[in-house]
Protein backbone atom coordinates (compact mmCIF):
# COMPACT_ATOMS: atom_id res chain seq x y z
CA UNK A 1 0.00 0.00 0.00
CA UNK A 2 1.19 3.52 -0.93
CA UNK A 3 2.30 5.49 2.14
CA UNK A 4 1.12 9.00 2.96
CA UNK A 5 3.79 10.58 1.70
CA UNK A 6 3.33 8.87 -1.94
CA UNK A 7 -0.51 10.16 -2.06
CA UNK A 8 0.29 13.54 -1.17
CA UNK A 9 3.15 13.74 -3.93
CA UNK A 10 -0.05 12.47 -6.15
CA UNK A 11 -2.25 14.67 -5.02
CA UNK A 12 -0.26 17.87 -5.56
CA UNK A 13 0.53 16.58 -9.05
CA UNK A 14 -3.25 16.58 -9.88
CA UNK A 15 -4.43 19.47 -8.53
CA UNK A 16 -1.50 21.48 -10.81
CA UNK A 17 -2.78 19.59 -13.59
CA UNK A 18 -6.60 20.67 -12.43
CA UNK A 19 -5.17 24.26 -12.52
CA UNK A 20 -3.89 23.77 -15.96
CA UNK A 21 -7.02 22.26 -17.60
CA UNK A 22 -9.30 25.07 -15.79
CA UNK A 23 -7.16 27.70 -17.67
CA UNK A 24 -7.35 25.84 -20.63
CA UNK A 25 -10.61 25.66 -19.94
CA UNK A 26 -11.29 29.43 -19.46
CA UNK A 27 -8.84 30.55 -22.31
CA UNK A 28 -10.78 28.44 -25.15
CA UNK A 29 -14.23 30.31 -23.85
CA UNK A 30 -12.22 33.58 -24.04
CA UNK A 31 -11.31 32.51 -28.13
CA UNK A 32 -14.74 30.82 -28.61
CA UNK A 33 -16.30 33.77 -27.90
CA UNK A 34 -14.23 35.84 -29.92
CA UNK A 35 -14.98 33.37 -33.07
CA UNK A 36 -18.75 33.06 -32.52
CA UNK A 37 -18.21 37.09 -32.93
CA UNK A 38 -16.36 36.62 -36.00
CA UNK A 39 -19.11 34.16 -37.22
CA UNK A 40 -21.91 36.22 -36.50
CA UNK A 41 -20.18 39.43 -38.40
CA UNK A 42 -19.49 37.78 -41.28
CA UNK A 43 -23.22 36.83 -41.77
CA UNK A 44 -24.49 40.34 -43.04
CA UNK A 45 -21.94 39.80 -46.35
CA UNK A 46 -22.39 36.56 -46.73
CA UNK A 47 -26.60 36.52 -46.85
CA UNK A 48 -26.11 39.67 -49.52
CA UNK A 49 -23.84 37.91 -51.81
CA UNK A 50 -26.71 34.93 -51.79
CA UNK A 51 -29.24 37.16 -51.76
CA UNK A 52 -27.82 39.43 -55.41
CA UNK A 53 -27.24 36.33 -56.70
CA UNK A 54 -30.96 34.76 -56.28
CA UNK A 55 -32.42 38.05 -57.40
CA UNK A 56 -30.54 38.09 -60.37
CA UNK A 57 -31.37 34.64 -61.31
CA UNK A 58 -34.65 35.47 -61.00
CA UNK A 59 -34.73 38.48 -63.53
CA UNK A 60 -32.68 37.18 -66.11
CA UNK A 61 -33.20 34.62 -68.63
CA UNK A 62 -32.22 31.47 -68.10
CA UNK A 63 -30.62 30.80 -70.83
CA UNK A 64 -28.13 33.31 -70.16
CA UNK A 65 -27.20 31.89 -66.54
CA UNK A 66 -25.56 28.58 -67.40
CA UNK A 67 -22.45 29.27 -65.24
CA UNK A 68 -19.93 26.37 -65.26
CA UNK A 69 -20.39 25.77 -61.78
CA UNK A 70 -23.84 25.42 -62.16
CA UNK A 71 -23.66 22.18 -64.69
CA UNK A 72 -24.23 18.68 -63.10
CA UNK A 73 -21.50 16.61 -64.61
CA UNK A 74 -21.85 12.67 -63.53
CA UNK A 75 -19.16 12.41 -60.46
CA UNK A 76 -16.21 10.44 -61.67
CA UNK A 77 -13.83 12.33 -59.31
CA UNK A 78 -14.72 13.83 -56.48
CA UNK A 79 -12.65 16.65 -54.86
CA UNK A 80 -13.22 16.57 -50.64
CA UNK A 81 -12.00 19.61 -48.22
CA UNK A 82 -11.41 18.12 -44.81
CA UNK A 83 -11.54 20.87 -41.87
CA UNK A 84 -10.43 19.72 -39.13
CA UNK A 85 -7.99 21.87 -36.17
CA UNK A 86 -4.52 23.28 -35.38
CA UNK A 87 -4.24 21.48 -31.98
CA UNK A 88 -5.45 18.10 -29.83
CA UNK A 89 -6.46 18.57 -26.47
CA UNK A 90 -10.63 19.23 -28.08
CA UNK A 91 -12.33 15.82 -27.22
CA UNK A 92 -13.59 14.07 -30.18
CA UNK A 93 -13.00 16.66 -32.19
CA UNK A 94 -10.66 15.69 -34.87
CA UNK A 95 -11.71 12.40 -34.75
CA UNK A 96 -14.92 13.08 -35.37
CA UNK A 97 -13.70 14.56 -38.60
CA UNK A 98 -11.28 11.83 -39.66
CA UNK A 99 -14.42 9.39 -39.31
CA UNK A 100 -16.97 11.25 -41.13
CA UNK A 101 -14.15 11.96 -43.67
CA UNK A 102 -12.78 8.57 -43.85
CA UNK A 103 -16.19 7.08 -44.81
CA UNK A 104 -16.86 9.43 -47.01
CA UNK A 105 -13.68 8.90 -48.54
CA UNK A 106 -14.51 4.91 -48.79
CA UNK A 107 -17.94 5.48 -49.66
CA UNK A 108 -16.93 7.02 -53.03
CA UNK A 109 -14.21 4.53 -53.22
CA UNK A 110 -16.98 1.94 -53.20
CA UNK A 111 -18.62 3.55 -56.12
CA UNK A 112 -15.54 3.43 -57.95
CA UNK A 113 -14.47 6.84 -57.98
CA UNK A 114 -11.62 9.06 -58.03
CA UNK A 115 -11.27 11.07 -54.89
CA UNK A 116 -8.82 14.29 -54.15
CA UNK A 117 -8.12 15.44 -50.67
CA UNK A 118 -7.39 18.93 -49.65
CA UNK A 119 -6.88 19.07 -46.15
CA UNK A 120 -6.92 22.51 -43.71
CA UNK A 121 -5.40 22.38 -40.28
CA UNK A 122 -2.37 20.05 -39.31
CA UNK A 123 -4.17 17.63 -37.54
CA UNK A 124 -6.44 17.17 -41.17
CA UNK A 125 -3.03 16.93 -42.55
CA UNK A 126 -1.85 14.36 -40.49
CA UNK A 127 -4.66 12.02 -40.88
CA UNK A 128 -4.23 11.59 -44.45
CA UNK A 129 -0.32 12.23 -44.77
CA UNK A 130 0.36 9.06 -43.75
CA UNK A 131 -2.59 6.94 -45.82
CA UNK A 132 -2.82 8.75 -49.12
CA UNK A 133 0.04 9.89 -51.58
CA UNK A 134 0.38 13.61 -53.06
CA UNK A 135 -0.33 14.23 -56.13
CA UNK A 136 1.82 14.64 -59.10
CA UNK A 137 1.99 17.32 -60.48
CA UNK A 138 4.31 18.72 -63.99
CA UNK A 139 4.96 22.05 -65.04
CA UNK A 140 5.54 22.54 -68.66
CA UNK A 141 7.45 25.61 -69.70
CA UNK A 142 6.80 26.93 -73.86
CA UNK A 143 8.89 29.87 -74.60
CA UNK A 144 7.55 31.71 -77.85
CA UNK A 145 7.93 35.12 -79.62
CA UNK A 146 11.66 34.58 -79.34
CA UNK A 147 11.83 34.41 -75.94
CA UNK A 148 10.02 37.57 -75.03
CA UNK A 149 7.06 35.47 -73.43
CA UNK A 150 6.55 32.40 -71.61
CA UNK A 151 3.78 30.08 -71.39
CA UNK A 152 2.96 27.59 -68.05
CA UNK A 153 1.22 25.00 -68.46
CA UNK A 154 0.51 22.70 -65.02
CA UNK A 155 -0.07 19.07 -65.76
CA UNK A 156 -1.48 16.79 -63.32
CA UNK A 157 -0.88 12.98 -63.50
CA UNK A 158 -3.11 10.96 -61.34
CA UNK A 159 -1.56 7.81 -60.37
CA UNK A 160 -3.63 6.27 -57.50
CA UNK A 161 -7.49 6.56 -57.44
CA UNK A 162 -7.12 8.78 -54.21
CA UNK A 163 -4.37 11.32 -53.93
CA UNK A 164 -3.70 14.58 -51.25
CA UNK A 165 -4.12 17.55 -53.99
CA UNK A 166 -3.23 20.35 -51.13
CA UNK A 167 -2.98 21.23 -47.60
CA UNK A 168 -3.76 24.56 -46.18
CA UNK A 169 -2.28 24.76 -42.58
CA UNK A 170 -2.07 28.43 -42.39
CA UNK A 171 -5.56 28.78 -43.26
CA UNK A 172 -7.20 28.24 -39.64
CA UNK A 173 -4.65 30.58 -37.82
CA UNK A 174 -6.49 34.18 -38.92
CA UNK A 175 -9.36 32.73 -41.46
CA UNK A 176 -8.19 35.56 -43.84
CA UNK A 177 -10.29 36.35 -46.89
CA UNK A 178 -7.94 37.01 -49.00
CA UNK A 179 -6.63 33.88 -48.37
CA UNK A 180 -9.70 31.75 -48.67
CA UNK A 181 -10.32 33.54 -52.35
CA UNK A 182 -7.13 32.26 -53.57
CA UNK A 183 -8.37 28.60 -52.51
CA UNK A 184 -11.75 29.06 -53.92
CA UNK A 185 -10.11 30.16 -57.24
CA UNK A 186 -8.08 27.03 -57.09
CA UNK A 187 -11.18 24.77 -56.80
CA UNK A 188 -13.64 27.01 -58.71
CA UNK A 189 -10.72 26.32 -61.70
CA UNK A 190 -10.39 22.73 -61.53
CA UNK A 191 -14.30 22.58 -61.47
CA UNK A 192 -14.22 24.40 -64.68
CA UNK A 193 -11.41 22.78 -66.24
CA UNK A 194 -13.46 19.42 -65.28
CA UNK A 195 -10.82 18.07 -63.24
CA UNK A 196 -13.32 17.57 -60.71
CA UNK A 197 -16.70 17.00 -60.83
CA UNK A 198 -18.13 17.74 -57.51
CA UNK A 199 -16.81 19.22 -54.50
CA UNK A 200 -17.54 18.33 -50.41
CA UNK A 201 -16.33 19.90 -47.31
CA UNK A 202 -16.44 17.92 -44.31
CA UNK A 203 -16.02 20.32 -41.22
CA UNK A 204 -17.82 20.92 -37.58
CA UNK A 205 -21.14 22.98 -38.07
CA UNK A 206 -21.34 25.12 -35.64
CA UNK A 207 -24.75 27.07 -33.99
CA UNK A 208 -24.30 26.86 -30.47
CA UNK A 209 -22.11 25.52 -27.71
CA UNK A 210 -25.19 23.11 -27.27
CA UNK A 211 -25.84 22.41 -31.02
CA UNK A 212 -22.62 21.35 -33.05
CA UNK A 213 -22.52 18.87 -36.02
CA UNK A 214 -19.89 17.36 -37.93
CA UNK A 215 -21.40 17.49 -41.76
CA UNK A 216 -20.59 16.65 -45.12
CA UNK A 217 -21.78 19.70 -47.31
CA UNK A 218 -21.72 19.91 -50.99
CA UNK A 219 -20.08 22.83 -52.25
CA UNK A 220 -20.56 22.01 -55.83
CA UNK A 221 -22.34 22.28 -57.95
CA UNK A 222 -24.58 24.87 -56.90
CA UNK A 223 -27.94 23.07 -57.12
CA UNK A 224 -29.26 25.98 -54.84
CA UNK A 225 -28.84 29.34 -54.39
CA UNK A 226 -28.19 30.55 -50.90
CA UNK A 227 -29.29 26.93 -48.97
CA UNK A 228 -26.26 24.46 -47.36
CA UNK A 229 -26.58 21.10 -49.22
CA UNK A 230 -26.25 18.61 -46.71
CA UNK A 231 -25.29 15.05 -47.79
CA UNK A 232 -24.54 13.65 -43.92
CA UNK A 233 -24.74 14.95 -40.82
CA UNK A 234 -23.37 13.21 -36.98
CA UNK A 235 -25.57 15.17 -34.46
CA UNK A 236 -24.35 15.30 -30.40
CA UNK A 237 -25.61 12.87 -28.15
CA UNK A 238 -27.67 13.93 -25.40
CA UNK A 239 -24.73 13.10 -22.85
CA UNK A 240 -22.34 15.32 -25.18
CA UNK A 241 -24.81 18.33 -25.27
CA UNK A 242 -24.67 17.76 -21.15
CA UNK A 243 -20.90 18.42 -21.16
CA UNK A 244 -20.92 21.23 -23.34
CA UNK A 245 -23.52 23.08 -21.46
CA UNK A 246 -22.00 22.14 -18.06
CA UNK A 247 -18.45 23.47 -19.96
CA UNK A 248 -20.17 26.65 -20.77
CA UNK A 249 -22.23 27.25 -18.02
CA UNK A 250 -19.17 27.49 -15.79
CA UNK A 251 -17.32 29.58 -18.76
CA UNK A 252 -19.90 31.94 -18.75
CA UNK A 253 -20.31 31.50 -22.36
CA UNK A 254 -23.74 31.58 -23.77
CA UNK A 255 -25.77 28.64 -24.93
CA UNK A 256 -28.09 30.25 -27.22
CA UNK A 257 -27.54 31.88 -30.61
CA UNK A 258 -27.84 35.15 -30.52
CA UNK A 259 -30.58 37.25 -31.90
CA UNK A 260 -30.05 38.84 -35.29
CA UNK A 261 -28.93 42.55 -35.59
CA UNK A 262 -30.75 44.94 -37.36
CA UNK A 263 -27.71 45.30 -39.99
CA UNK A 264 -28.41 41.03 -40.55
CA UNK A 265 -32.30 41.35 -40.82
CA UNK A 266 -31.57 43.98 -43.73
CA UNK A 267 -29.12 42.29 -45.14
CA UNK A 268 -32.03 39.68 -45.72
CA UNK A 269 -33.60 42.22 -48.10
CA UNK A 270 -30.66 43.29 -49.71
CA UNK A 271 -31.14 43.02 -53.68
CA UNK A 272 -34.48 41.90 -53.40
CA UNK A 273 -36.70 45.05 -53.74
CA UNK A 274 -38.99 44.75 -56.07
CA UNK A 275 -38.15 47.30 -58.37
CA UNK A 276 -36.42 47.46 -61.45
CA UNK A 277 -32.88 48.28 -61.13
CA UNK A 278 -30.82 50.06 -63.36
CA UNK A 279 -27.95 47.67 -64.22
CA UNK A 280 -24.60 49.29 -64.61
CA UNK A 281 -23.46 45.83 -66.52
CA UNK A 282 -25.24 42.77 -67.91
CA UNK A 283 -27.07 41.21 -65.50
CA UNK A 284 -25.12 37.92 -66.79
CA UNK A 285 -21.89 39.49 -66.57
CA UNK A 286 -22.79 40.54 -62.71
CA UNK A 287 -23.94 36.95 -62.25
CA UNK A 288 -20.89 35.62 -63.56
CA UNK A 289 -18.60 37.26 -61.33
CA UNK A 290 -20.43 36.72 -58.12
CA UNK A 291 -20.35 32.95 -58.33
CA UNK A 292 -16.78 32.60 -57.49
CA UNK A 293 -17.46 35.04 -54.80
CA UNK A 294 -20.15 33.09 -53.78
CA UNK A 295 -18.08 30.31 -53.42
CA UNK A 296 -15.36 32.14 -51.49
CA UNK A 297 -18.15 33.20 -48.82
CA UNK A 298 -19.56 29.32 -48.63
CA UNK A 299 -15.39 28.07 -47.36
CA UNK A 300 -15.35 31.27 -45.23
CA UNK A 301 -18.28 30.21 -43.35
CA UNK A 302 -17.25 26.87 -43.09
CA UNK A 303 -13.46 27.65 -41.42
CA UNK A 304 -15.54 30.15 -39.31
CA UNK A 305 -17.93 27.53 -37.43
CA UNK A 306 -15.19 25.20 -37.56
CA UNK A 307 -12.98 27.37 -35.49
CA UNK A 308 -16.08 28.21 -33.47
CA UNK A 309 -16.50 24.20 -32.54
CA UNK A 310 -12.91 23.77 -32.24
CA UNK A 311 -12.37 25.95 -28.97
CA UNK A 312 -15.99 24.71 -27.97
CA UNK A 313 -15.30 21.13 -28.01
CA UNK A 314 -11.97 22.21 -26.58
CA UNK A 315 -13.55 23.99 -23.61
CA UNK A 316 -15.65 20.88 -22.81
CA UNK A 317 -13.06 18.49 -23.15
CA UNK A 318 -11.37 20.91 -21.31
CA UNK A 319 -14.27 21.11 -18.79
CA UNK A 320 -14.34 17.25 -17.73
CA UNK A 321 -10.85 17.22 -17.92
CA UNK A 322 -10.92 19.77 -15.10
CA UNK A 323 -13.74 17.34 -12.92
CA UNK A 324 -12.00 14.73 -13.34
CA UNK A 325 -9.16 15.48 -12.01
CA UNK A 326 -11.02 16.97 -8.80
CA UNK A 327 -12.41 13.47 -8.61
CA UNK A 328 -9.22 12.32 -8.58
CA UNK A 329 -8.36 14.20 -6.14
CA UNK A 330 -11.07 13.17 -3.95
CA UNK A 331 -10.27 9.98 -4.33
CA UNK A 332 -6.59 10.17 -3.36
CA UNK A 333 -7.68 12.39 -0.25
CA UNK A 334 -10.22 10.05 0.77
CA UNK A 335 -7.10 7.04 0.35
CA UNK A 336 -4.71 9.13 1.67
CA UNK A 337 -6.77 9.35 5.09
CA UNK A 338 -7.39 5.98 5.64
CA UNK A 339 -3.73 5.21 5.37
CA UNK A 340 -2.94 7.48 7.61
CA UNK A 341 -5.43 6.12 10.16
CA UNK A 342 -4.10 2.85 9.51
CA UNK A 343 -0.95 3.99 10.61
CA UNK A 344 -2.24 5.48 13.52
CA UNK A 345 -4.22 2.70 14.69
CA UNK A 346 -1.50 0.33 14.32
CA UNK A 347 0.71 1.90 16.19
CA UNK A 348 -1.86 2.24 19.10
CA UNK A 349 -2.41 -1.63 19.00
CA UNK A 350 1.17 -1.71 19.40
CA UNK A 351 1.32 0.50 22.31
CA UNK A 352 -1.68 -1.39 23.87
CA UNK A 353 -0.41 -4.59 23.29
CA UNK A 354 3.49 -3.48 24.56
CA UNK A 355 1.73 -2.50 27.61
CA UNK A 356 -0.31 -5.37 28.31
CA UNK A 357 2.93 -7.52 27.82
CA UNK A 358 4.68 -5.78 30.24
CA UNK B 1 -40.20 60.02 -53.76
CA UNK B 2 -42.48 59.78 -51.17
CA UNK B 3 -41.28 59.22 -48.21
CA UNK B 4 -41.42 59.00 -44.40
CA UNK B 5 -37.45 60.02 -44.17
CA UNK B 6 -37.73 63.64 -44.98
CA UNK B 7 -33.87 64.27 -44.13
CA UNK B 8 -32.80 63.79 -47.71
CA UNK B 9 -30.03 62.05 -46.51
CA UNK B 10 -28.56 58.50 -48.08
CA UNK B 11 -27.95 55.55 -45.16
CA UNK B 12 -24.84 54.19 -46.34
CA UNK B 13 -23.37 50.52 -45.15
CA UNK B 14 -19.96 49.47 -46.18
CA UNK B 15 -19.78 45.46 -45.61
CA UNK B 16 -16.86 43.70 -46.22
CA UNK B 17 -16.54 39.59 -45.95
CA UNK B 18 -15.46 40.07 -42.08
CA UNK B 19 -18.08 42.56 -40.45
CA UNK B 20 -19.97 45.61 -41.06
CA UNK B 21 -16.75 48.55 -41.87
CA UNK B 22 -19.21 51.15 -41.98
CA UNK B 23 -22.59 52.50 -41.01
CA UNK B 24 -23.35 56.23 -41.07
CA UNK B 25 -25.35 59.10 -43.02
CA UNK B 26 -24.36 61.53 -46.37
CA UNK B 27 -25.69 63.36 -48.64
CA UNK B 28 -23.75 61.95 -51.40
CA UNK B 29 -21.55 58.60 -52.47
CA UNK B 30 -19.27 58.60 -54.25
CA UNK B 31 -18.47 54.84 -55.59
CA UNK B 32 -15.97 53.22 -58.05
CA UNK B 33 -18.36 51.18 -60.22
CA UNK B 34 -16.63 48.78 -63.03
CA UNK B 35 -17.56 51.24 -65.25
CA UNK B 36 -15.87 54.42 -63.86
CA UNK B 37 -16.88 56.50 -60.74
CA UNK B 38 -20.57 57.25 -60.36
CA UNK B 39 -21.99 59.57 -57.45
CA UNK B 40 -25.35 58.87 -55.88
CA UNK B 41 -27.77 61.76 -53.94
CA UNK B 42 -30.52 61.06 -52.33
CA UNK B 43 -33.74 59.49 -54.71
CA UNK B 44 -31.66 58.03 -57.08
CA UNK B 45 -32.89 55.02 -59.20
CA UNK B 46 -32.50 51.53 -57.77
CA UNK B 47 -29.68 50.53 -59.29
CA UNK B 48 -26.91 47.39 -58.74
CA UNK B 49 -23.67 47.77 -59.70
CA UNK B 50 -20.27 45.95 -59.48
CA UNK B 51 -17.47 47.84 -57.77
CA UNK B 52 -14.09 48.26 -59.49
CA UNK B 53 -11.21 49.33 -57.16
CA UNK B 54 -11.12 52.65 -56.11
CA UNK B 55 -12.27 55.13 -53.27
CA UNK B 56 -15.94 55.49 -51.91
CA UNK B 57 -16.36 59.10 -50.99
CA UNK B 58 -19.24 60.24 -48.55
CA UNK B 59 -19.95 64.08 -48.66
CA UNK B 60 -22.28 65.58 -45.87
CA UNK B 61 -23.89 63.60 -43.80
CA UNK B 62 -24.15 63.71 -39.91
CA UNK B 63 -20.36 61.28 -39.96
CA UNK B 64 -18.82 64.21 -41.86
CA UNK B 65 -16.45 63.54 -45.05
CA UNK B 66 -14.86 59.94 -45.14
CA UNK B 67 -13.00 58.24 -47.51
CA UNK B 68 -12.48 54.26 -48.21
CA UNK B 69 -10.52 52.38 -50.37
CA UNK B 70 -11.99 49.27 -51.80
CA UNK B 71 -11.97 46.60 -54.39
CA UNK B 72 -14.34 44.46 -56.09
CA UNK B 73 -17.76 43.81 -54.77
CA UNK B 74 -21.24 44.83 -55.65
CA UNK B 75 -23.26 48.02 -54.82
CA UNK B 76 -26.72 48.61 -54.57
CA UNK B 77 -28.39 51.73 -54.45
CA UNK B 78 -32.00 52.53 -53.19
CA UNK B 79 -33.36 56.19 -53.08
CA UNK B 80 -32.58 56.07 -49.27
CA UNK B 81 -30.14 53.62 -49.15
CA UNK B 82 -26.84 52.51 -50.41
CA UNK B 83 -25.03 49.27 -49.51
CA UNK B 84 -21.79 48.77 -50.61
CA UNK B 85 -20.14 44.80 -50.27
CA UNK B 86 -16.81 45.19 -51.11
CA UNK B 87 -13.60 42.21 -50.59
CA UNK B 88 -11.31 44.58 -49.60
CA UNK B 89 -12.02 47.86 -47.48
CA UNK B 90 -9.69 50.12 -45.75
CA UNK B 91 -9.08 53.76 -44.53
CA UNK B 92 -6.44 54.97 -46.86
CA UNK B 93 -4.33 55.85 -44.01
CA UNK B 94 -4.28 51.95 -43.29
CA UNK B 95 -2.78 50.80 -46.50
CA UNK B 96 0.41 49.94 -46.58
CA UNK B 97 2.34 51.43 -49.74
CA UNK B 98 5.93 49.39 -49.79
CA UNK B 99 3.34 46.01 -49.62
CA UNK B 100 1.31 47.54 -52.70
CA UNK B 101 3.79 48.23 -54.65
CA UNK B 102 5.46 44.66 -54.29
CA UNK B 103 1.80 43.69 -55.38
CA UNK B 104 2.08 46.08 -58.59
CA UNK B 105 4.96 44.49 -59.38
CA UNK B 106 3.30 40.74 -59.10
CA UNK B 107 0.73 42.51 -61.32
CA UNK B 108 3.18 43.04 -63.96
CA UNK B 109 5.20 39.74 -63.79
CA UNK B 110 1.64 37.98 -64.09
CA UNK B 111 0.84 39.94 -67.05
CA UNK B 112 3.74 39.21 -68.74
CA UNK B 113 3.61 35.58 -68.49
CA UNK B 114 0.45 35.13 -69.18
CA UNK B 115 1.21 34.42 -72.72
CA UNK B 116 -1.82 33.77 -74.62
CA UNK B 117 -4.54 33.33 -71.67
CA UNK B 118 -7.22 35.84 -71.90
CA UNK B 119 -8.15 35.01 -67.97
CA UNK B 120 -4.89 35.62 -67.19
CA UNK B 121 -4.31 38.97 -68.59
CA UNK B 122 -7.53 39.66 -66.48
CA UNK B 123 -6.41 38.70 -63.54
CA UNK B 124 -3.05 40.37 -64.26
CA UNK B 125 -4.71 43.58 -64.56
CA UNK B 126 -6.82 43.25 -61.70
CA UNK B 127 -4.15 42.64 -59.38
CA UNK B 128 -2.38 45.88 -61.36
CA UNK B 129 -4.96 47.98 -61.12
CA UNK B 130 -5.95 47.54 -57.40
CA UNK B 131 -1.95 47.83 -56.61
CA UNK B 132 -2.50 51.10 -58.42
CA UNK B 133 -5.52 52.07 -57.25
CA UNK B 134 -4.49 51.63 -53.62
CA UNK B 135 -1.15 53.46 -54.03
CA UNK B 136 -3.33 56.60 -55.41
CA UNK B 137 -5.68 56.41 -52.74
CA UNK B 138 -3.15 56.43 -50.06
CA UNK B 139 -1.12 59.10 -51.13
CA UNK B 140 -4.12 60.86 -51.48
CA UNK B 141 -3.71 61.58 -55.34
CA UNK B 142 -7.40 59.26 -55.96
CA UNK B 143 -9.37 60.55 -58.81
Amino acid sequence: MANVLDLRRRIRSVKNTRQITKAMKMVSAARLRRAQERALQARPYAQMISNVLESLVRRADQTDVMHPLLVEREEKNVLVLVIAGEKGFAGAFNSNIAKAAQSFINDRRGEGLNVDIETVGRKARDLVAKKYTAAVYEKKEERYDNDLATHYEVIRHRAQPIEVTGDHGTLLQKVDINDVSDLARSIVDRYTRAEIDAVYLVYNEFKSVIAQRVVVEKLLPIRKLGSHEITVAEEMTEEQKEAAGHAAKSAGVSLTTPEESAVESEAKKFGTAEVDYLFDQRPERLFRHLIPRYVTTQIFHALLESVASEHAARMTAMDAATNNAGDMIDAYTLQMNRVRQAAITKEIIEIVSGAAAL
Amino acid sequence: MADTNQSGLLTVRLVTPDRVLLDATAEAVELPSMSGYLEALYGHAPLLAELGAGEVRLHGGTSGDQKFFVAWGFVEVLPERVTILAETAMHPNEINVGEAKEELAEGEKLWNEAGDDGEKYDEANAITRQAEEKIASAEGKSH
